[in-house]
């Protein structure tokens, strides 16, 4: 019971924060001089009426803050707004959220399957030439810039011609059996799924290293061993459970960036994710879709927080939230 | 552990100076050492003529003998009329016989269309989208560059030039089985057009401000429009108006331009697009791909009588960024780059791999883009704040002549074109690229030479003192120059006109600002001092850049003049023009009043002298067309004039493109 | 969070044994000196390159890097020299060539003339390390397409690349600090109140912050004016973590016996924070700062790969990169122009494995947090 009151609690308490995000990101993007009509105003082609009748359609000329109110108002509803592409905003984002959402989805599975077990390895086999070679390999992973690793991996594909060249699909995508589609997408997945996992595995590598290790360093751990309990007992079944602790932590953080793209990598390849569309959105000053775009990040970071909270309140009953 | 560092530097070394071919003797002489660099044959030293001719640049002649494609693809003459079985009169292509069936796969790149609704589109892909679709009355001849009809039997301009008559060709159709009537040209301009529905522009494009032409249905097949003064524009302009389904979208009309512009927006069900054009849309999914399939009812056959389009698919894949398409090309997993696919970097690695990938590799000439220098020679105040918009040091450099023309001489455009542009574009010297029709052959090309420029500039009392040049009253010459950032063309272009400046002891600020902001600032506050520039342009009519050169043109960004009053529906009055603006307005006005060919020609030359000889826009390059094509493609026959917006391109007639046997 | 505050450091590590940790540790050290090393090179830049920033020779334009040979023609050894290259151009082909012109040779030279500078923008030199005659010239990386030599401008840009860490540093800490030092001291509502706004900017994705603050930059400035504010940009993404953890520290230190004796004897809350309070935290903000570096390295690259970073023609590793980006094609003729992509992942490396290696000698605690 308390815990749901916790939630409640939380969810009330998010409310304000996310109409302070709101309001950040609109007045961010006010303070830019915004010009939806730049690209028509650049056209020779294009008459001064034309381009007064798409000002009045766009509303350009209310106050900003009638307009934060406008949008504001209509979020609430549901109603998003039309991207500047002309599509509404909430296709484009389910459109774009698919696609990262299976990518990062692959991420993770991928990063703690391989994070978790050679972690520990590296931890019970400490200082030993493996624990090194991971320690060098985690180093490089984390300071390798996502998209210049995307972008080395871009050129191998082109100089060997096994991998396709970003995006998503083939162009023959249309006619091909859905098992042929599959393999198709998986294909073209290797790639991006492949750089996301390489930086991300380092950092969750190294940290289930270290926690592990700070674990066998304590108390009583130490008395487990003096009990004469078997090693693999003292790491597997009092050592882990304990270390996994802070990695809840994480798993939280990496839900709320479930729908969050790696926005350079996505850009270097091509992939059709929430990253690039909200880059795209933010260079090409399209209001409506940035607005959306950093208020879902920004609720998925939340519900995320939130996720960790509890799930940490569950394996670890000393901790009380205030 | 610095004895483990060691052996690795050492390593790292060895590796560095090899590469740098310190190990090895001196390379031989007349040898290649790698892809882009070789050894010279030990001789004499060379003379001065050797060195120029071994610098040189595409030639910069201002003819169009650059141009394969002309030679590549002989003029077939026009379209012949057939009329078949039912009465149904038809063009006949011009092509080969083809075989029916295949998926042609092209790319374009960038967000995809914006909308499927012709009428409504504002970018260049849904424009060129909305030409697959949609044929209009007339279309632009590829070979001679003239009117000729499409949807049309004939067209007719009265002998005072102010009535043009349409006549339809008997049993055209649209996909859905309806007949394409007059009703639905009238529909198209009188409603559509006139009244400003969707996007809203092309009535400028086809008409004065104050003289829209009168429509009127003389029967099923035949439409007149009648204007107060002759405008020759018109008919070149009309190719980029399609004709508009009247049993589909009066309805729309109803209810209120709110409820037009979404229709047939991007989440259309395409069994409900209806065109005339001879592929329809069947699939799209947003970033990914557009599917068009064969339109049944299309109103062409080729020379057996078959109806066309051979082809039963046409897909395009979209890509985020330029480099993709050309890797998705190379990959094979498109047939086809069209115009402005192409850039610099890319044509050597595509020309290498023409045998390898089966394909060719053809220039079709200048862009009808241009790119330019640009001073702001603003003499006015601004009413708002009583200040003037440019500072009047600076004023009397930007409208002195020969501080321009000395501007244009210290700029090494072949070498621009060599180094920047890998020789994918040329050196352009006036505002009509060789490749117009209209094009003014008797204009020299401007000589690089830094001497010029400082003669110039003495003659007008600057002085250089040290490296730094002052002007007659004493003060430093200095200014901004802009331009849109994130483009490492224009960035390396202008870096190059710094340095040459920088030798006349000019001291140049660049700085790249966001496209957003500096559109703000040519059209609204005018705050800029020097800015390069982009703009498109067409071969076909210079009458498109009426609102660039015109006095009162909207774009007439080197001396631009704001409307007082933003709700000026008339056209501005300009009262402060220079004697050589006036001559140029009335130049193009005499040009676009006249179907007279003798009467065009004269005036557009003159008024590409007048731009030529004040320099008001100091034009540097253009780039080059280069499209790739697999060569399993059928009757592609490019032609300089004819190119559209992609995704038609350079395939002016998309209806006979077929796939020939093999991969 | 409770769960996100870092245990405390409750002994102060002096300054030399903090060095000593460092310096004893093989991988610390390897990447001490090679940090040592970019930054020297980065301050003595004018005189080691051959090449002034902005120097270019457009008939040397997209240049193959400088053959220097130490044999001659009969094989004997001599010094250094290079050959004269000219360019060629073919139209229908669209290739450049360079040509070696085998005739003349022009040995380099050693601590020659070149143009003038200021080192370190105090003294007038025109010395520089090496250099070759004109019309020869030594571009030993090659030249980008307006023929300036990619090799000086390695090291300018490494000039903005590395400062650009610790300026934003310099902005970023004082800010984060002393919010989150006020915050954490006053508690109730001004607490809740300054937390929210906090989290507030930490939830907006770095990288859009960062492109509508660079959006927002006055246009027109000069591109040290612009360096500036960028770096103020980049401090604005990384203060309001840092005050939330210094907050978090604050709550608890003010609790601690000696804060609240040193209160009892009458010290004001100032002198109370500045004197006990923040020395507190200086193990954390020490690797925090160590570790915040590379973001910032990284986050200029990223802008600048967009357009909106240091702009031409100033030289930075992220607008260098951005340049070879752009052609995918020369990369497999020249794979030299990822230099900059590789010198920020060398840079970024090491300050990593400094900063690992910091948290392990400043606080064993804390080797698990993070």
């Amino acid at each position: 019971m308390s815990t749901f009151l916790y939630i409640i609690k939380r969810f009330i308490q998010a409310v304000p924060l996310l109409f302070i995000i709101s309001i950040i990101a609109f007045t961010l993007l006010k303070c830019t001089p915004i010009d939806p009509l730049a690209s028509m105003r650049a056209n020779p082609s294009v008459s001064r009426s034309a381009i007064k009748a798409e000002e009045e359609r766009l509303g350009l000329n209310k106050p900003a803050p009638v307009q934060y109110f406008y949008w504001a108002g209509n979020a609430l509803q549901g109603n998003l707004g039309i991207s500047s592409t002309g599509a509404p905003v909430i296709e484009r984002l389910t459109a774009h959220a698919g696609n990262t959402l299976m990518l990062n989805i692959l991420v993770i599975l991928l990063t703690w399957t391989i994070a978790l077990p050679s972690g520990i390895y590296a931890a019970v086999h400490r200082a030993q030439f493996i624990d090194k070679v991971f320690g060098i390999l985690s180093a490089i992973g984390m300071s390798m810039p996502a998209f210049l690793l995307a972008f080395l991996l871009m050129v191998l594909a082109l100089v060997t011609g096994l991998l396709p060249i970003g995006g998503l699909t083939s162009a023959d995508f249309g006619e091909l059996s859905f098992f042929d589609q599959v393999i198709d997408i998986a294909h073209h997945l290797i790639i991006p799924v492949t750089v996301l996992t390489c930086i991300s595995l380092a950092g969750i590598q190294r940290q289930v290293r270290s926690n592990l290790l700070d674990v066998l360093r304590a108390d009583y751990v130490r008395t487990a061993r003096a009990k004469g309990l078997p090693e693999n007992r003292v790491i597997y079944k009092h050592a882990l459970r304990n270390a996994i602790n802070p990695l809840i932590t994480i798993l939280g953080f990496e839900f709320a960036g479930l729908l969050s793209g790696a926005a350079l990598t996505e850009m270097v390849l091509s992939y059709p994710g929430l990253g690039k569309l909200t880059l795209d959105a933010m260079l090409t000053k399209d209001m409506n879709m940035v607005m959306a775009s950093i208020m879902m990040g920004a609720i998925m970071l939340v519900t995320g927080n939130l996720f960790a909270d509890v799930l940490l309140k569950f394996t670890d009953p000393r901790i009380s939230h205030d | 552990m610095a004895k483990g560092v060691a052996p690795y530097l050492l390593q790292a070394c060895a590796v560095a100076l090899s590469l740098s071919g310190c190990i090895a003797p001196p390379p031989e002489p007349g040898t290649r050492i790698s892809d882009n660099l070789r050894v010279a044959e030990r001789k004499h030293p060379r003379t001065e003529q050797e060195n120029s001719v071994q610098n040189s640049a595409p030639k910069a002649t201002l003819s169009s003998d650059n141009i394969a494609a002309d030679a590549e693809f002989p003029n077939p003459g026009p379209f012949k009329l057939v009329t078949d079985k039912d009465g149904n009169e038809l063009w006949q292509a011009r092509g080969e016989l083809g075989k029916f069936g295949g998926t042609l796969k092209l790319t374009s790149f960038g967000d995809g269309p914006k909308t499927f609704n012709c009428w409504d589109a504002s970018d260049v892909e849904s424009h060129g989208i909305g030409l697959m679709q949609f044929d209009s009355l007339v279309d632009i001849d590829p070979w001679t560059g003239k009117a000729t009809p499409k949807l049309c039997k004939t067209v007719d301009v009265s002998p005072d030039g102010r009535v043009v008559t349409f006549t339809l060709r008997k049993g055209l159709k649209w996909s859905d089985g309806k007949p394409l009537t007059s009703d639905d040209v009238v529909f198209t301009f009188d409603t559509i057009v006139k009244d400003g529905w969707g996007e809203g522009s092309s009535k400028d494009t086809i008409s004065i401000p104050t003289d829209y032409p009168v429509i009127k249905k003389v029967d099923d097949l035949t439409t007149t429009f009648t204007f107060k003064k002759p405008f020759s524009p018109f008919l070149l302009n009309l190719n980029a108006v399609t004709i508009a389904p009247r049993h589909v979208l009066l309805p729309v009309t109803k209810k209120g331009k709110a409820a037009f512009r979404p229709f047939w927006n991007v989440n259309v069900d395409p069994k409900t697009i209806v065109g005339s054009g001879p592929y329809i849309l069947s699939q799209y999914i947003p970033a990914q791909r557009i599917e068009f399939k064969r339109n049944p009812n299309y109103h062409m056959v080729d020379k057996e009588g078959r109806r066309l389009p051979y082809l039963d698919k046409i897909v395009i894949s979209i890509v985020k960024e330029q480099p993709q398409m050309i890797l998705k090309f190379l990959g094979g997993e498109v047939d086809f780059l069209d115009a402005r696919s192409v850039r610099g970097m890319d044509a050597s690695v595509l020309k290498q791999k023409e045998k390898e990938g089966n394909f060719t590799l053809r220039n079709l000439g200048p862009d009808d883009g241009t790119v330019f220098l640009m001073f702001n020679m603003c003499r006015r105040k601004d009413p708002k704040t009583g200040k003037f918009y440019v500072d009047p040091v600076k004023q009397d450099w930007f409208n002195s002549l020969n501080f321009r023309k000395a501007v244009s001489h210290s700029i090494d455009r072949p070498s621009i074109v060599n180094n920047i542009l890998r020789s994918v574009g040329y050196p352009l010297y006036t505002c009509q690229t060789t490749a117009g029709v209209y094009h003014n052959t008797d204009l020299k090309p401007i000589t690089y030479s830094l001497e010029e420029a400082k003669k110039l500039l003495k003659e007008d009392g600057f002085v250089l003192k040290g490296d730094e040049l002052f002007d007659k009253k004493g003060n430093r010459v200095e200014f901004d120059l802009i331009t849109n950032a994130g483009n490492t063309i224009r960035d390396a272009v202008c870096i190059h006109i710094k340095e040459q400046l920088k030798l006349l002891g000019i001291k140049v600020n660049y700085a790249p600002i966001e496209f957003n902001a500096m559109i703000n600032r040519t059209h609204t506050t005018l705050d800029w001092q020097a800015m390069m520039l982009g703009l498109s342009g067409s071969r076909l009519e210079p009458y498109s850049g009426a609102n660039i050169w015109k006095s009162d043109g909207r774009m007439h960004e080197f001396d631009q003049r704001l409307p007082d009053e933003p709700d000026e529906k008339i056209q501005l009055k300009v009262t402060d023009a220079r004697p050589w603006e006036l001559e140029l307005d009335k130049c193009l006005d005499t040009a676009a009043g006249s179907f007279d060919e003798k009467v065009r020609a004269e005036n557009y030359k003159r008024a590409e002298a007048i731009a030529y000889e004040q320099e008001p826009l100091i034009f540097i390059y253009t780039n080059a067309v280069l499209t790739a094509a697999r060569n399993t493609m059928g009757n592609y026959k490019p032609t300089p004039l004819a190119i559209y917006y992609t995704p038609k391109g350079s395939l002016h007639n998309l209806e006979e493109i077929y796939l020939k046997e093999g991969k | 969070m409770a769960a996100q505050a870092p245990a405390l450091a409750s002994t102060k590590v002096s300054r030399r044994t903090v060095f000593k940790g460092l310096w004893k540790d093989n991988v610390a050290r390897a990447a001490l000196i090679v940090l040592a090393c970019f930054y020297a090179a980065a301050a003595l830049a004018d005189l080691i390159t051959p090449y002034g920033m902005e120097f270019n020779d457009a008939a040397y334009g997209n240049a193959p890097a400088t053959l220097i040979h130490i044999q001659d023609e009969k094989g004997n050894l001599t010094a250094p020299y290079v050959f004269h290259m000219q360019q060629e151009n073919d139209p229908v082909t669209y290739k450049q060539i360079f040509v070696i012109l085998p005739d003349t040779k022009y040995p380099i030279k050693l601590f020659c003339k070149g143009d003038p500078y200021k080192l370190l923008g105090l003294i007038p030199m025109d010395l520089h390390l090496f250099g070759v005659d004109a019309p020869a010239r030594i571009f030993l990386l090659g030249a980008d397409m307006n023929g300036r030599d990619n090799f000086s401008r390695l090291f300018f840009g490494a000039q903005k690349s590395l400062t650009i860490g610790f300026l934003g540093l310099l902005i970023a800490f004082p800010i984060g600090i002393i919010y989150g030092g006020i915050s954490g001291y006053l508690g109730g509502l001004a607490d809740n109140f300054m937390m929210r706004f906090a989290e507030a900017i930490m939830s907006i994705p770095s990288l859009y912050l960062l492109i509508g603050l660079a959006a927002i930059l006055p246009l027109g400035m000069s591109s040290s004016q612009r360096f500036a504010l960028i770096t103020v940009i980049l401090s604005f993404i990384s203060w309001a973590s840092l005050a939330r953890v210094i907050r978090g520290m604050v709550l608890s230190i003010r609790e601690e016996e000696f804060v609240q004796a040193a209160k009892s004897l009458g010290m004001t809350d100032f002198q109370n924070i500045i004197k006990h309070v923040i020395p507190q935290t200086s193990s954390y903000l020490i690797i925090a700062a160590t570790l915040q570096v590379p973001n910032f390295i990284l986050a200029e690259s990223g802008l600048s790969l967009i357009g909106l970073g240091i702009q031409q023609p100033d030289a930075s590793w992220g607008n260098m990169l951005k340049a070879a980006l752009d052609q995918p094609n020369e990369l497999v003729n020249q794979p030299w122009l990822l230099a900059p992509g590789f010198l920020i992942f060398v840079t970024i490396l090491c300050f990593n494995c400094v900063g690992d290696v910091l948290r392990d000698v400043l606080d064993p605690k804390l080797a698990g947090g993070r």
